[in-house]
Formats: structure tokens, C-alpha cells, sequence
């Protein structure tokens, strides 16, 4: 569903990304982690159609972003990390408008943007100007618009960033249970434990590059850790790299 | 004091390493071009006004005098107006704040730091463009490097009283109102009062300074009104250090200046004093959400899908709502509806029946002149709304780059946002002014033709170069303008509409020569007109499509 083919990005003469190739398949739950200035939030830019490569492609369920960005972009639910959004719009209205650019008919607008505002424990605020908004307020409110549409692929990128531990909660079940319905999920995070627990496979990158990738077994076999947890799976790899 | 310069260096090191790049470089040398074009302008104005006024025996340095008190009023009132402004952002409003008043440092030391710098911001533009004023009474007068040395030392502490006066009121009313209300407020009540002041000039009738008769009455009344002015008022003081400079008469400039520097430090000493009981708490209420003045009612526009795709009805109506709840564009509207209004005056105080030239060809060419600086009405319009739209979106530009439009679309979408109601209001604006000049119904049908065909070609450029060269960390879209790329649209938007205004003019003035001789119309200058038409809208095409693609293309480049 999603293949990265040697995605590049260099921002002068810093190379953010690196030759990074990648293949998730249906109903995967995708993990991708690093340290600070790894290159994560560079690559889900890249695979969300916001920012283009400076070299290699990005497919998303067979369609080419660079040649085809507004096909591609329909098959996507993107959620950043920064929840910026238009503040003198209302919870509501902001999703009115996000239905709009993905051809949400009238009737199911209603149903499901009233479900997921439930969901996400927004429904008594729904009809508030965003402004008035907290951090994770916001941060609920875009995960409510990205799955508006019913996208067979989601891309997140530091999911768990301003929710309580019942948001964390939520938003944890709510991703196993989409993956395994058949949706895509792409989650970049800092936090272990949650790859840990929820993803099927997870990705390394450090410095731009790709080190590392493979189920929670795989990864510990490569660092050679023995029952260790991802904390120092990931801590031994990146450390290797960097010593290398 | 340790604290206080640590927290003016960030400010001062971001000064020092602005503009380091080749382009930035060019850019800067293009806007002190503009500055310099500006300044030399005021100078020369300023000298012809004072050497005319030296013609004029005995009333000639009475007048000097005035303009100079009303040049120093305005300049305090300005300095005040401005220093509201700045202050508000800088005290309460920065996103840098937070940060700021985590540290380990007193909020008075917090406040003086922001004070300063808002000091500076805010008087270094308007002691500039004082400076060709007061060197032009300094030139004409013949005076020596005293007055030129007084020049600096007293417009200096005049700005400091000006700096601390909007200081005290704005701590004061933070209090009492939330933070970004008061900027709304503080501008609703500097516009009404410069509208007021410009009618008020306008039903004084200053033309008739140019009749002989009238001239000699006002100038006796100007006379009459040669009494001192308050002694109370800080412009009075710097007015007397600035001519007893003028006279060479030391020992009155040391006393004088001394009375400047005297009130700078009282009213500092004040603003920081009352800075220590009121600014944590005003800006500790700053940090709580403000009441709205207007609820947001979450109804839609019913706009037809048949003729809106799902994406243009999502942007029209996140457009009209956002605009409508942000209460800083309401004060823009209120300027831009202050500009149209005064315009609109102009034209009808217009005595064109006591014209020595014929009253139909007057009112033509009027008529004439007047789609040209409508146009700039327009042009400034378009500066404030449409130009920083596509910055607006700010952080939520995200959205946009996520979403599945092309960027091209999307700034189309813009385009056809901005370009309706801007084209209704040029049309009403022209067709109003040319009922007021009781044109022709050939200039009239002219006018409102070439407006329909040049106002696409504005809003164009407007949206398109604001896409070139966006700046989506700006919260304010008055500082977006007056970035380089507004300076670029400005420059490109005057010079379309002048050389569109000229195609028109040759081809036009023949018709009315002709018209007024009542002698048929040649074959010639329909085929001119014909090949005018045709020229002025291939160059209407081009300034619509070259911007948005321009636009579209930089925009791009930067993701």
C-alpha cells in the first residue's frame, strides 16, 4: 500500500533522508522511530504529499505522488505532529470542511463526523470555535478529520503528542482495530512502548538512513540484545551506526 | 541590569544577522531606494513650503511656526498611536512571552526590555520621515549645527514621552479588557479620530488659500491664533528648544531640552513604576481566552455543488467565517471603508463649473484620471485582503499541501474568492464617482468596461505574488504587505495599470477632441481603438495567468 523507492530529501547541503526504500502492505501497522533529527517527520512529509523529494518516489496504493499527488493524496488520512489548523472555524466545521475535498457525501458527513467527534471526546465541544481548543483537543479534532473520509491508508506522525492516558488509550485500540480491518497505518513515534505493543513491523532511521527494519524479533536478533525490549534494541543500533 | 540586556540581546543579535544572503541584500537596497525616494520627496516639499512662506512678509514666519507645532503635534500623536500598537504585541501578544516570563527574572525587568524595544520599533520609521521636515527649517532658516545636534536631542525624548504615555494606557487597559481586544479598540478610536480630523480639514476648505481675497482673511485668523500653545503638552517643549535652536539662543535650548530629557525620565520612571503593580496581572488575564464579540452561529452558505466543486465551497466558506470572526480585519475594513469614503468626498466637493476650461471636456478627463486612482484604491484594497491570503493559512497551510488540490487550484480558488467582491467594488466605486462627475455615458461605459478587464489582472497579482513570496509565520497581514514581495505588487500593479491607462489615453482623447469639435470620427481611430482594445486585453490575460502560475511554481519549490 505504501512503497518509498530510494526517497531522498536534501535540504542544501544536509541530506534529511537518504536513499530510503520501503514496502508496507495492506492492513500493516508500521512503526517508524529514530532519534531527534532522524529524518521521521521529513519522511512523512514526503509520503503525505507535503513536501517533495529531492530524489526517488512515493507510491501510495500504486499511485505516484510526484505524477499524481491529488489521487494519492484521497487515499490518504495524514495527522502531523503540530496541530495547526483554522482557529475561527468551529470543531464542526472544520470537518464540514475537510468532507469537502474528499467528496464525503451529505448524508454520511453527518453520521460519521458525529461518531468520530464522540469517539474522541469532542462532541460537547463540537460547536466551539477552535481557538478555545487545547493542545489535545486539536490533536483529537485532526485524527477525527483524517478519518473522515475512511481512508485505506493512515499516516501519523507523533500520534500520542498532547493526549491524556485515556487518549493514548483510545488512539492505541483504535489503531489495531483498523489494521485489522485492512487499513494501512504508518507511525512515526519517540515512544517505545507503543511500537512496541501495537506494531506489526518497525523501522529505524537514523541520520537519514534506514538501519534497521523488521518485526520486534528481527530487530532484537539484528542488535544482537537477546530478550531486551525495543528501548535497547533501538538504543544498540543507533548507537552502533552513529559509533560506525 | 544583568537580566535586562539578556533579554534585549536575542532581538539585537537577530538585528545583526538579518539580511545576510545575496537576495536579501538586493532586496534591502530596492526598499531604502523606495525609502530614500520617499524621504527626498517630504524634503522637498517641506523646503518649497518654507521658502514660499518666506516670500510672505510678517505672516511668513508665524506660518513656519504653526506648521512646525503641527508637525511636532502630529508627530507625538503618531508616536503615541504607534507605540499603542507595538506595545500591545510586544507586552502581551508575542509568542515568545511564555518563554520570557518562565525565567527567573521580575516581570518589570520583562516589561522594561519589551518596553525599550518597543520604544525603538516603534518612533525609528516616524523620526525619519520628521527628519526631512525639520531639516528642511534648518536649511531654509540658515541655521548652524545646533539646530541640526537640537533635532536629535529633542525628537529623541519626545519619542521616549510618546513610547511611555501608550505604555501607562495600555497597561491600564489590559487590565480592564483582554489584550487583542484593546489593539481593535485602540485602532477603532485612531481611525475615527483621523477621519474626524479630515473632515473637519476638509469643511475648513483649505483652497481657498487660493483665492486672494479668502487668502488674506485666513491669514489674519492664523494670526490671531498665534498664542502659545499648551505649556503642558511634551510637543510644546521640543517646539521651544527647536526655535530657540533656530534663533541660536543657547541658553533657551539647554533649558528647553532639559525640560524634554526631564519629562522622558518622569515618564518613563512612571510607565516602569506602574509596569511593576499591573503588567503580570494584565498579561496573566491576557493568557485566558477572550469573550467573542460575535458567536459563531455555524451556518452554512447554501452554495449550489452544480456550480461550486467540494474543495471551492470548503475554502469560500472557511474564508467568509474566518474573516468575519477576526475582529483585527474589522478595523481594517473600517480603514479601508475611511479611504472610500474620503475619496468619494473628494469628488463631490469638486468645483468643476467655476473652471476656466470647458466643463464636458473637464469632467471626461476627470473621468479619465479617475479610473487611475480608483485603481490605486483598489490596489491598496487588494494589498490588505488578497495579497496576504495565501500567508493567512499560516501553520494550517498543512492542510492544504495534505489535501487533494494542486496548488494551482488551490490558489485559483483564491483568486475567484477575492476577485468577486473586489470587482463589485470597483465598479460601484467608479460608477459613484462618475455620477458625482455627471460624465458621459461614453466615459461611463469606458470605465466600467476597463475595470471589469483590469481588476482580474489585480487580484491576480495580488494572490499570485502573495504565493511567491508567503510568509506563513506572520500573524499580522498589515506587516505580510509590507514585506518585499507587497512592495513587488505594489510596483507591478501600478505600472499594469499605468501602462493600460495609456494604451486608453491616446485613442480616447482623440474621441472627445472630436466629439467637442462635432466632426465625424475617422476610420483611423477606430482601428486604433480596435487594436488598443485588443492590446490592453492580451496584457489583462497575461497579469491574471503569469502571476497565479509565478505563484504557483514558488510555492511548490518550497515543499
Amino acid at each position: 500500500m505504501i512503497k518509498l523507492k530510494n526517497l531522498t530529501k536534501r535540504y542544501d547541503r544536509i541530506t534529511a533522508v537518504d536513499r530510503l526504500t520501503l514496502s508496507i502492505s495492506k492492513g500493516e501497522l508500521f512503526g517508524f522511530i529514530g532519534p531527534n533529527g532522524a529524518g521521521k517527520t521529513t519522511t512523512i512529509r514526503m509520503i503525505g504529499g507535503l513536501l517533495a523529494p529531492s530524489e526517488g518516489a512515493v507510491f501510495i496504493d500504486g499511485v505516484d505522488m510526484a505524477r499524481e499527488p491529488e489521487k494519492a493524496k484521497k487515499r490518504i488520512g495524514l495527522i502531523p505532529d503540530r496541530p495547526f489548523l483554522y482557529e475561527k472555524l468551529t470543531g464542526m466545521e472544520f470537518m464540514c470542511f475537510i468532507a469537502e475535498f474528499y467528496d464525503v457525501d451529505r448524508r454520511h458527513l453527518e453520521e460519521n463526523a458525529d461518531r468520530l467527534l464522540t469517539m474522541f471526546g469532542l462532541e460537547n465541544r463540537a460547536h466551539e470555535l477552535i481557538e478555545s481548543y487545547s493542545h489535545g483537543m486539536k490533536q483529537r479534532l485532526i485524527m477525527s478529520s483524517a478519518l473522515l473520509h475512511e481512508p485505506p491508508i493512515i499516516v501519523v506522525d507523533e500520534p500520542m503528542v498532547g493526549l491524556d492516558p485515556r487518549g493514548i488509550k483510545m488512539v492505541r485500540d483504535l489503531f489495531r482495530d483498523m489494521a485489522r480491518s485492512g487499513t494501512t497505518i504508518f507511525v512515526s513515534t519517540h515512544t517505545l512502548k507503543l511500537a512496541e505493543s501495537i506494531c506489526d513491523r518497525i523501522g529505524i532511521i537514523n541520520g537519514g538512513k534506514l538501519i534497521a527494519v523488521g518485526t520486534m524479533e528481527q530487530l532484537k536478533k539484528a542488535a544482537r540484545v537477546g530478550e531486551a525490549d525495543l528501548e535497547e534494541a533501538f538504543l544498540q543500533l543507533t548507537q552502533t551506526e552513529a559509533s560506525e | 541590569m544583568s537580566g535586562l540586556s539578556a533579554l534585549i540581546r536575542p532581538r539585537w543579535q537577530s538585528f545583526k544577522k538579518e539580511g545576510l544572503g545575496v537576495h536579501q541584500t538586493a532586496k534591502k537596497i530596492i526598499l531604502l531606494l523606495v525609502g530614500f525616494v520617499f524621504w527626498a520627496g517630504i524634503f522637498g516639499v517641506s523646503f518649497r513650503v518654507l521658502t514660499y512662506f518666506q516670500q510672505i512678509e510678517e505672516l511668513g514666519d508665524i506660518l513656519a511656526r504653526k506648521l512646525l507645532l503641527m508637525v511636532l503635534v502630529t508627530f507625538l500623536g503618531l508616536m503615541i498611536f504607534s507605540a499603542i500598537l507595538t506595545a500591545l504585541s510586544k507586552l502581551y501578544l508575542s509568542k515568545d512571552l511564555n518563554l520570557v516570563h518562565s525565567l527567573p527574572i521580575s516581570s518589570q525587568k520583562v516589561f522594561t526590555a519589551r518596553w525599550i524595544e518597543s520604544t525603538v520599533d516603534s518612533s525609528w520609521m516616524v523620526i525619519i520621515y520628521t527628519l526631512p521636515v525639520l531639516i528642511s527649517y534648518g536649511v531654509v532658516y540658515e541655521t548652524g549645527p545646533l539646530f541640526y545636534l537640537e533635532i536629535l536631542l529633542s525628537l529623541v525624548p519626545l519619542s521616549i514621552i510618546g513610547s511611555a504615555v501608550s505604555a501607562i494606557l495600555v497597561l491600564a487597559a489590559v487590565v480592564i479588557l483582554p489584550a487583542s481586544r484593546v489593539r481593535s479598540i485602540f485602532f477603532f478610536l485612531g481611525l475615527t479620530a483621523l477621519v474626524i480630523i479630515y473632515i473637519t480639514f476638509r469643511i475648513l476648505k483649505p483652497e481657498r488659500l487660493a483665492d486672494p481675497e479668502a487668502f488674506i482673511s485666513v491669514l489674519a485668523y492664523l494670526q490671531t491664533m498665534d498664542a502659545p500653545s499648551s505649556p503642558w503638552l511634551p510637543s510644546t517643549w521640543t517646539f521651544d528648544s527647536l526655535t530657540a535652536a533656530l534663533r541660536g539662543d543657547v541658553r533657551n535650548v539647554l533649558f528647553h531640552s532639559a525640560l524634554c530629557w526631564s519629562g522622558a525620565a518622569f515618564s518613563s520612571f512612571m510607565a516602569i513604576g506602574f509596569a511593576q503593580h499591573v503588567y503580570f496581572k494584565g498579561f496573566s488575564k491576557t493568557q485566558t481566552a477572550p469573550g467573542r464579540l460575535v458567536s459563531s452561529s455555524g451556518k452554512t452558505f447554501p452554495l449550489p455543488r452544480r456550480f461550486f466543486s467540494g474543495p471551492m465551497r470548503a475554502f469560500i466558506t472557511k474564508e467568509i467565517k474566518t474573516f468575519w470572526r477576526d475582529q483585527s480585519q474589522w478595523s481594517q475594513i473600517f480603514l479601508m471603508a475611511a479611504l472610500i469614503v474620503i475619496y468619494l468626498y473628494n469628488f463631490s466637493v469638486l468645483p468643476l463649473e467655476k473652471a476656466p476650461i470647458d466643463t464636458i471636456f473637464l469632467q471626461n478627463l476627470f473621468s479619465f484620471l479617475n479610473m487611475a486612482l480608483a485603481s490605486f484604491v483598489i490596489i491598496a484594497i487588494t494589498a490588505r485582503f488578497a495579497y496576504p491570503s495565501v500567508s493567512t493559512e499560516g501553520g494550517a497551510f498543512w492542510i492544504v499541501l495534505a489535501s487533494p488540490i494542486s496548488i494551482k487550484a488551490f490558489l485559483w480558488i483564491k483568486f475567484f474568492i477575492y476577485l468577486f467582491p473586489l470587482l463589485i467594488l470597483s465598479e460601484l466605486l467608479i460608477v459613484a464617482t462618475n455620477l458625482l462627475l455627471h460624465v458621459s455615458p461614453f466615459m461611463m461605459a469606458l470605465s466600467t468596461i476597463t475595470f471589469l478587464f483590469l481588476i482580474p489582472g489585480v487580484v491576480a497579482l495580488g494572490v499570485g505574488l502573495g504565493a511567491a513570496y508567503p510568509n506563513f509565520a506572520s500573524e499580522n497581514p498589515t506587516q505580510i504587505v509590507t514585506s518585499f514581495g507587497g512592495l513587488v505588487f505594489m510596483m507591478i500593479s501600478v505600472a499594469y495599470i499605468g501602462v493600460v491607462i495609456v494604451l486608453l489615453a491616446g485613442p480616447v482623447h482623440h474621441y472627445l477632441m472630436a466629439n467637442l469639435r462635432g466632426i465625424p470620427l475617422p476610420f483611423s481611430l477606430k482601428i486604433w481603438f480596435f487594436v488598443t482594445f485588443f492590446a490592453a486585453l492580451a496584457l489583462n490575460l497575461t497579469a491574471i495567468f503569469v502571476p497565479l502560475r509565478f505563484g504557483a511554481r514558488r510555492l511548490s519549490d518550497r515543499y
